[in-house]
């Protein structure tokens, strides 16, 4: 079953085409990775997806839905959920408050919510930083606090934006081991991210995006191989490796 | 049918006045995305100053702009540079800072009170000089000169600000910040000293204004409060950040305060004004001219 | 003594001592001062439920007190009405308005909002000071209305004295605190905060932020026209300018930006702190020096936003809580 289906998706800034022409499937139970240089429009795609502005054109269909004119509040009630590339923490509340906020979409009950929220930060190995105000987190665990809060809301399809940038080599191995594992309990993960090593050990499979429009799709042998995503992104040395 | 038209000139005039004062609150936002709440404390400011210049030397009032633009640009520059700045440092990435509100109300009822315990709660003006009381007839019609003055003035004073931001390096540094004050600081332009120059230029506007309205209208202490809450509309009215706007949008109130007691009871009018501004918040917030933020 | 007897014991003593303080305090003048304390923090409580933690700054909340002092008064002096239905109706009619502002306003941010409720509050104010009937309802403009006290007692809210209006301001204050503090644990209230900090993140978790803001700023109207009512049965005498002026407004806002916004505790102390600045000053320095309690008010209000942005409740709680701890030992300080 098909969870996620862009469909000829384009967005336009102005003048600026962030995407142009898009179209992929993410099956059930699949981490799906997106990856391209910088301003390839991969965040923007993402926007369009979890309801943030509408595509310019195009169509995008979740759990059999069309998703035009739902807002980003109706999209998580429905089962998505989503981080930002660039962290949004309420930065003046604990890690606990602020996995609770995501938590209340499932429950009104604050002793369920609570429940939940300490669950999700047992599972990504966080429990200890409860207390902590969230604005003083360390940027890697501002990155696992941004996936605890979109956990929270147990998600069906879950959209990481670049989670690991920024992270040290140890740091990203315990991020792909937690990832996987999300995906082993059910989840759908559709990821961005530009460090090649953790999204070709992730991904079943792999999207390319180079001015807005998709310039190959395939398994992360098939990508790893693929001339011209060599050329516009990966560059002559990681064919070679 | 005569009196609408003489309503509707002396509305225009004095309402040039009041898009005068905005003019001044306007440059602050366009630059520093900020209201300034005393804005119109500042005004009140000036117009002592100007007051206590002409009384003292028995100058011309409009003389007195020799020393009100430079006290009040100093003056501004000064508030913004010891009160403001460290917001803005403290709250870096936030883009509109509501503290900022907060602060220049905080100078608004300071500065307020000081000049009531200073002055006094008496309403003040000047007798003996050269333009009060005079009119300009023409035909039937009898039109205020002081107002004329001002209107002359607003004119001069909007064109003066938009040569500086045009044709200066120091006005291409102020819009560069304005646009983008990341990009501005990547230049090399100081972003903060840009903000004291906009605060101060702004505060220098409020205090021609003052001037403007030395030869005819009362001084007192809370007089800045009338503005205060004129500029605010004006400014939504015509955009905020759009020097033209501000104008246009203090002829509107103008017309709209001079013209309306003909139809109605004079208090009526208040009411009206807010209701176009509220209407102009909901329908265009972007205002007649200004520049559509992603509110 | 365990954590949590040692978090409410103080509580306790604080109830028991605003409770027994009319005992103590015989004079009408300092009974006065205290009722318009204990106004000024139930106002700010109630402006805190949008202004707090919907993180927005509200400037026209007197518009709310003014509906409630009005509808009230005039219910019960053209209709008879017992100033405590009158009340509750003050309430609905302010919360429907309140509705109203917020649907086009919390689209809006910062200063547009700010601004925006300054013209309604002062659009409703330069209204009622123009009209004297609205349909059959006698508003009687700038003169306002008196209410006459023929009938005392409790069913008409109308008192001799004034320990009376203190027990229902503290208990109407006793209630209000509790009801944001029930707020601020439930879901409305992480959502508020949420929003109010960072409203794209807050939307992607589930959040419809604008939903959140107007159930608040419902709540936060009611109550406050509640206060309204309650201000014109101890004063009897209502007008535009007393009931609707800007300075009410301003006020509140300062005791809650002083005091700490989006606390609990931040309202009762900004009212503690402000309002006898603002009696005092008036009593002992209202002739000589007019004014003074403004500028006292302003010089605080900068001075605690560029060094405690987040109000005085934040170094206040911490220095108790160290007190506290030192008191009773490290073991049972609140955590
Ligand atoms: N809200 C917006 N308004 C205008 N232009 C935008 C907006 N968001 C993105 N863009 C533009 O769209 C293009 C794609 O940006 P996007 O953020 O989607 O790239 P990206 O692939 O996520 O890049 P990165 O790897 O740096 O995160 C860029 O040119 C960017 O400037
Ligand atoms: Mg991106």
């Amino acid at each position: 079953m098909k969870v996620l289906e862009i469909k000829k998706v384009r967005r336009y800034f102005g003048g600026i085409k962030a995407v142009e022409n898009f179209s992929l499937d993410v099956a059930e139970g699949a981490i799906v990775g997106l990856i391209g240089p910088n301003g390839a429009g991969k965040s923007t795609l993402f926007n369009c997806v979890a309801g943030v502005f509408p595509p310019t054109s195009g169509e995008i269909v979740f759990l059999g839905e069309r998703t035009a004119g739902l807002k980003p509040w109706d999209l998580c009630r429905r089962g998505l959920a989503r981080t930002f590339q660039i962290v949004k923490p309420f930065a003046a509340r604990s890690v606990l408050y602020n996995v609770m906020v995501g938590a209340f979409a499932g429950t009104a009950r604050r002793s369920e919510a609570e429940r939940r929220a300490l669950e999700v930060l047992q599972r990504l190995r966080m429990e200890h930083l409860s207390h902590a105000r969230a604005g003083n987190l360390t940027i890697a665990d501002r990155k696992r606090l941004e996936i605890a809060r979109a956990l929270a809301t147990r998600p069906k399809l879950l959209l990481l934006d670049e989670v690991m940038a920024g992270l040290r080599p140890t740091e990203v191995d315990e991020m792909v081991a937690i990832i996987k594992g999300l995906r082993d309990s059910g989840m759908t993960i559709f990821v961005i991210e530009h460090i090649m090593r953790a999204i070709m050990a992730l991904s079943d499979r792999i999207a390319v995006l180079q001015f807005g429009s998709k310039i190959a799709e395939g398994t992360p042998q098939e990508i790893a191989r693929d001339e011209r995503v060599i050329k516009a992104y990966l560059g002559e040395d990681y064919g070679a490796a | 049918m005569l009196f609408i038209i003489e309503d509707t000139i002396n509305g225009i005039l004095m309402g040039s006045i009041y898009g005068l004062a905005a003019l001044g609150l306007t440059v602050i936002f366009g630059v520093l995305k900020v209201i300034n709440f005393a804005h119109g404390s500042l005004l009140m400011v000036g117009m002592y100053v100007a007051y206590w210049a002409v009384l003292l030397t028995g100058m011309h009032p409009y003389l007195s702009l020799v020393v009100v633009v430079p006290v009040m640009f100093v003056f501004g520059y000064l508030l913004q540079d010891i009160l403001i700045k460290p917001i803005f440092k403290s709250e870096k990435e936030v883009r509109e800072p509501i503290t900022v509100i907060i602060v220049t109300t905080g100078v608004w009822y300071i500065l307020d009170n000081l000049a009531l315990l200073i002055f006094g709660p008496q309403y003040r003006n000047i007798q003996d000089n050269p333009l009060r009381g005079k009119m300009l007839e023409i035909g039937d019609m009898m039109v205020s000169v002081p107002k004329l003055w001002g209107f002359f003035t607003a004119l001069a004073t909007a064109l003066v600000i938009y040569l500086f931001l045009r044709k200066t390096r120091m006005g291409r540094a102020v819009r560069a910040t304005s646009l983008d004050r990341d990009a501005a600081s990547l230049q090399g332009i100081n972003q903060y000293r840009i903000y004291n120059i906009a605060f101060g230029m702004g505060t220098a506007v409020a205090g021609v204004a003052g001037v403007t309205l030395v030869p005819f209208y009362n001084v007192f202490p809370t007089v800045g409060v009338l503005f205060d809450i004129k500029c605010f509309i004006i400014v939504v009215l015509g955009g905020l950040g759009s020097i033209g706007g501000a104008l246009l949008g203090g002829m509107i109130i103008g017309v709209i305060e001079s013209v309306g007691p003909q139809f109605m009871t004079a208090t009526w009018t208040e009411a009206i004004v807010y209701a176009l501004f509220l209407a102009f918040l909901f329908l265009k917030p972007s205002g007649l001219f200004g520049v559509k933020y992603d509110w | 003594m365990t954590p949590s007897l040692a978090r409410g014991l103080p509580l306790v003593v604080l109830a028991l001592v605003a409770f027994g303080l009319p005992l103590a305090v015989t004079s009408a003048t300092y009974l006065h001062i205290l009722i318009l304390l204990f106004l000024y923090a139930y106002l700010t409580t109630s402006w805190n439920l949008v202004g707090g933690f919907a993180g927005v700054l509200p400037l026209g909340h007197a518009a709310f007190v003014g509906i409630g002092a009005y509808t009230s008064t005039i219910l019960s002096l053209q209709y008879g009405v017992s100033p405590w239905i009158g009340m509750f109706v003050g309430g609905l009619l302010s919360s429907l308005v309140g509705v109203i502002i917020g649907l086009p306003t919390f689209k809006m941010r910062g200063a547009y909002f700010a601004l925006a409720t300054i013209a309604f509050a002062e659009g409703i104010r330069v209204m009622f000071e123009n009209i004297d009937y609205l349909g059959p309802l006698q508003i009687n403009g700038p003169r306002g209305l008196q209410i006459p006290p023929l009938k005392t007692g409790l069913v008409h809210f109308m008192f001799a004295d004034k320990e009376p209006y203190y027990y229902i301001i503290l208990v109407m204050l006793a209630a209000v605190l509790a009801l944001t503090w029930a707020i601020s644990r439930s879901k409305l209230g992480y959502y508020l905060v949420a929003g109010g900090e960072e409203p794209e993140a807050a939307q992607s978790l589930g959040i419809n932020v604008a939903h959140a803001k107007l159930a608040a700023m419902a709540m936060s109207s009611f109550l406050t026209a509640l206060a309204g009512t309650f201000w014109a049965q101890f004063t009897l005498y209502i007008h535009p300018k007393s009931v609707m002026s800007l300075d009410i407004s301003f006020e509140i806002a300062f005791i809650a930006l002083i005091g700490g916004r989006g606390s609990i505790a931040g309202p009762v102390l900004g009212a503690l702190l402000l309002r006898p600045v603002s009696d005092f000053s008036r009593i002992y320095f209202g002739d000589t020096l007019p004014g003074l309690h403004l500028i006292i008010f302003g010089v605080v209000l900068i001075l605690v936003m560029l060094y405690q942005p987040r109000g005085l409740q934040e170094p206040l709680t911490r220095l108790y809580r160290r007190a506290m701890g030192r008191l009773i030992g490290d073991r049972g300080a609140p955590g």
